[in-house]
């Protein structure tokens, strides 16, 4: 009888498909995965430690670098967590700016990660183009709005930094003209491909059980089947206000987790929508004008979250009565995204491990902190 | 598990009534669109096909206003002040902690200032983040739009107030609109601050026309102010002399008498026969000469404090004979040897003290005019004060 042996090898840390500078020790029989460990840490940046000499307010530039893709959803984590502590009142006006810049950032960021996804594939920089066409466009806004494309830095406790420009809102709705094409374009370029299907489908499994006891969230646990969304179980901000369905997955191979993106886009189009009809009529101004940004927060602990396009994002705060806090903890959806990685990948084969990587959506600056 | 305000969907995994490589076809059939779409430009937001592309070096994208890369600080161009106060609100509330300010002192009394001596932001540690021009109270630090900051030369980046100045008229080019939201509030905080700060002090340091403006019009101020509350307190009649002139005057007549006295003495030394008495003569006639061009000089310095506007050209005479005096005294020892030297050495000695005789009178009365100014101005600061 003939007998194979196994081979353990490294896949990164310098490698084009890892998104950043991650390890994989994988343990192969021929091309088949038989184990596959995670390695984290290389880009380690102390940005923990770094929050906590900081003052509250100066931490708001450093959530922007943990998920570069999406910088505002990271400022509203860290805005509500800081708001909770303080106890600080927002704005009506405010908390739609920020519900609508949130949602953008969805939608830029599925963009996105399908185009890398599908790039993982071998569909080289096709689908990426379109997908960082539409990303360039939501840019375009953010910039208008918050003066930078990535590291936004737009909110501030008790609203965000400034209004919106004039010209936002006729950018914004020719925009929402062209996001349902751009989606569909995707959807026909995505769907039904054979060599998309026979890339995703069935790949990568992720069952129910194992998503929950992994504690995976986002797209990835909805992609399992388990209709968790904490816009929806714990409205937040003024989520409770708007009208959107969550979308989930049958199986949760990656085929599940590309359409639950693309459904997602749309969702969150629905939501922009609403907001714009509702922008007019709210009250306030785009800051609490009692608001400090200089906080000294009473001593005490907190613990806020929000649903980012790729999960769970939540800031544990304590705060010892100092103007800088005293722990600051990030519960990081990408990290906590990426566990599972083994289990997903093991039994697959070695060209599997590329896209099912992928499909988590990781960004390494979130990742190790 | 039930949701509010929504539904939960279950995404539709199965196949359409494509048939086995129609769905590639489709997907070509995207790129197809895209690439004829290709060949003409995207115009707006709103379409989804065309060139989107802006051909960087070329063709710029016009930033929007609120756009920031990197600090900068602003000055007026009226006055060429400076907004910034040297409050020290940016350095605290910059994350990285790259922003360095030295405070101006008034050189006078030695107290600080409300504007900045040296501005110092460090380019390569930056994180553009803002809060520096959040937290500025007086609207001085604003960021630019300036992005091409490539360089080879990593401490070229280390940013000093000169290589931060930027008038209000750029700015005003870059962000029109948030400009003229503080713009009310910043100038009238700016005038605050311009009456708080003296001599030059807070004046962009490169706009070298706008302080030497500022030092003309600081000086007629000075010239200026004196004679108006003159006119109000005849304090120093014409006809009397205070101590201080009288003293004043003493001196200077010392000074021309000792430089008269000197070719005086002097005059019958060159005689005809060259005896050593005679050289001996001379050289007691060049050493009194120097004395009293020493002297005339020493009366003359120390008058020199007291009469700032036309001591110049009395100085000047004074030092030019003690200059003379001098070198008639260095060649003096000479003379037992050289008794043509010596007398010549005389003559040198008395010709350059009578010119500084002849240059000195000249001198007390522009002092005079002076001294009554700075007296004047002295009485009316007194009368002020009581």
């Amino acid at each position: 009888m003939l007998k194979t042996e196994e081979l353990q090898i490294n896949i990164g840390p310098q490698h084009p498909s890892t998104h950043g500078v991650f390890r994989m020790i994988v343990t192969v029989d021929g091309e088949t995965i038989t184990d596959l460990k995670p390695v984290f840490g290389y880009l380690h940046r102390n940005h923990e430690q770094i929050a906590e000499v900081n003052t509250y307010l100066q931490n708001m530039p450093y959530t922007d670098r943990l998920d570069y893709f999406n910088s505002m959803a990271n400022n509203h984590a860290y805005a509500l967590a800081v708001e909770k502590l303080v106890g600080i009142e927002v704005p009506e006006r405010a908390e739609y700016l920020r519900v609508l810049m949130v949602e953008l950032t969805r939608i830029l960021n599925h963009a996105g990660a399908l185009g890398f996804l599908i790039n993982d594939m071998g569909a080289w920089q096709t689908q990426l183009a379109f997908g960082m066409r539409e990303r360039e466009k939501i840019l375009d806004l953010f910039e208008s709005a918050s003066g930078a494309r990535l590291m936004c830095n737009y909110f501030r406790f008790g609203g965000v930094a400034r209004d919106l420009p004039p010209d936002f809102m006729p950018r914004l709705k020719d925009l929402l003209i062209a996001m349902p094409a751009f989606v569909d374009e995707m959807e026909r370029l995505l769907r039904e491909n054979e060599i998309l299907l026979q890339r995703s489908e069935n790949i990568g499994i992720l069952p129910k059980e194992v998503a929950i006891s992994y504690s995976v969230t986002g797209p990835m646990l909805r992609a399992s089947g388990v209709p968790y969304d904490i816009r929806k179980a714990e409205p937040y901000s003024i989520y409770d206000r708007f009208d959107f369905d969550v979308p989930i997955g049958a199986v949760g191979d990656v085929y599940d987790r590309i359409l639950v993106r693309i459904e997602e886009m749309r969702q969150s189009k629905r939501i922009i929508e609403q907001i714009i009809q509702q922008l007019p009529d709210a009250q306030g101004g785009h800051i609490n004008p009692k608001a400090r940004q200089n906080v000294r927060p009473p001593a005490g602990d907190v613990y806020a979250r929000v649903e980012t396009p790729k999960g769970e994002l939540g800031f544990y705060l304590v705060s010892d009565g100092s103007l800088k806090p005293y722990r600051y903890k990030v519960r990081a959806p990408s990290f906590i995204n990426l566990t599972p990685l083994g289990d997903m990948c093991r039994g697959y084969k070695v060209a599997d491990v590329v896209v099912i990587l992928g499909s988590i959506d990781i960004v390494m600056g979130e990742v190790d902190r | 598990m039930d949701i509010q305000r929504g539904n939960i969907i279950v995404m539709d995994r199965r196949r359409g009534k494509l048939r086995a490589g129609q769905g590639l076809l489709q997907g070509l059939k995207v790129v197809w669109d895209h690439w004829i779409g290709s060949f003409r430009k995207n115009e707006n937001f709103s379409q989804i096909h065309g060139t989107f592309t802006i051909e960087y070096p070329d063709e710029r994208m016009k930033l929007p206003q609120a756009y920031r890369n990197m600090p900068v600080l602003i000055y007026d161009d009226e006055t060429g002040h400076e907004l910034c106060t040297a409050c020290y609100q940016c350095a605290r509330a910059c994350p990285p902690e790259v922003i360095h300010i030295t405070q101006a002192k008034d050189p006078n009394t030695g107290k600080m200032v409300p504007a900045s001596l040296e501005f110092i932001i460090e380019y390569d540690a930056c994180m553009s983040c803002g809060l520096c021009a959040e937290a500025c109270p007086f609207d001085a630090i604003k960021m630019d739009h300036f992005f091409e900051l490539a360089t080879d030369d990593r401490m070229g980046l280390l940013q000093r107030k000169a290589d931060l100045n930027r008038p209000i008229s750029y700015y005003t080019t870059i962000a029109p609109d948030l400009w003229d939201e503080v713009k009310e509030g910043a100038m009238k905080k700016l005038q605050g601050s311009i009456k708080r700060r003296p001599g030059v002090i807070g004046i962009a340091g490169h706009l070298s026309d706008k302080i030497a403006a500022r030092r003309r019009e600081l000086e007629a101020e000075a010239a200026a102010a004196p004679p108006a509350p003159a006119d109000a307190a005849p304090a120093a009649p014409a006809g009397k002399l205070s101590p201080e002139e009288k003293a004043a005057k003493l001196a200077a007549m010392r000074a021309a008498k000792a430089g008269g006295a000197a070719p005086a003495a002097e005059a019958p030394a060159p005689a005809p026969e060259l005896s050593p008495a005679d050289a001996k003569a001379a050289k007691l006639a060049a050493i009194k000469a120097a004395n009293a061009a020493k002297k005339a000089a020493e009366a003359s310095a120390a008058e020199a404090p007291a009469a700032p506007v036309d001591e110049k050209a009395a100085k000047l005479a004074a030092i030019r004979a003690a200059n003379a005096a001098k070198a008639a005294a260095a060649e003096a020892p000479a003379a037992p040897v050289d008794e043509k030297a010596a007398k010549l050495a005389a003559i040198r000695a008395a010709n350059a003290a009578k010119a500084a005789a002849a240059e000195a009178p000249a001198a007390p009365v522009d002092e005079k005019a002076a001294k009554l100014a700075a007296i004047r101005a002295a009485n009316a600061a007194k009368k002020k004060s009581e």
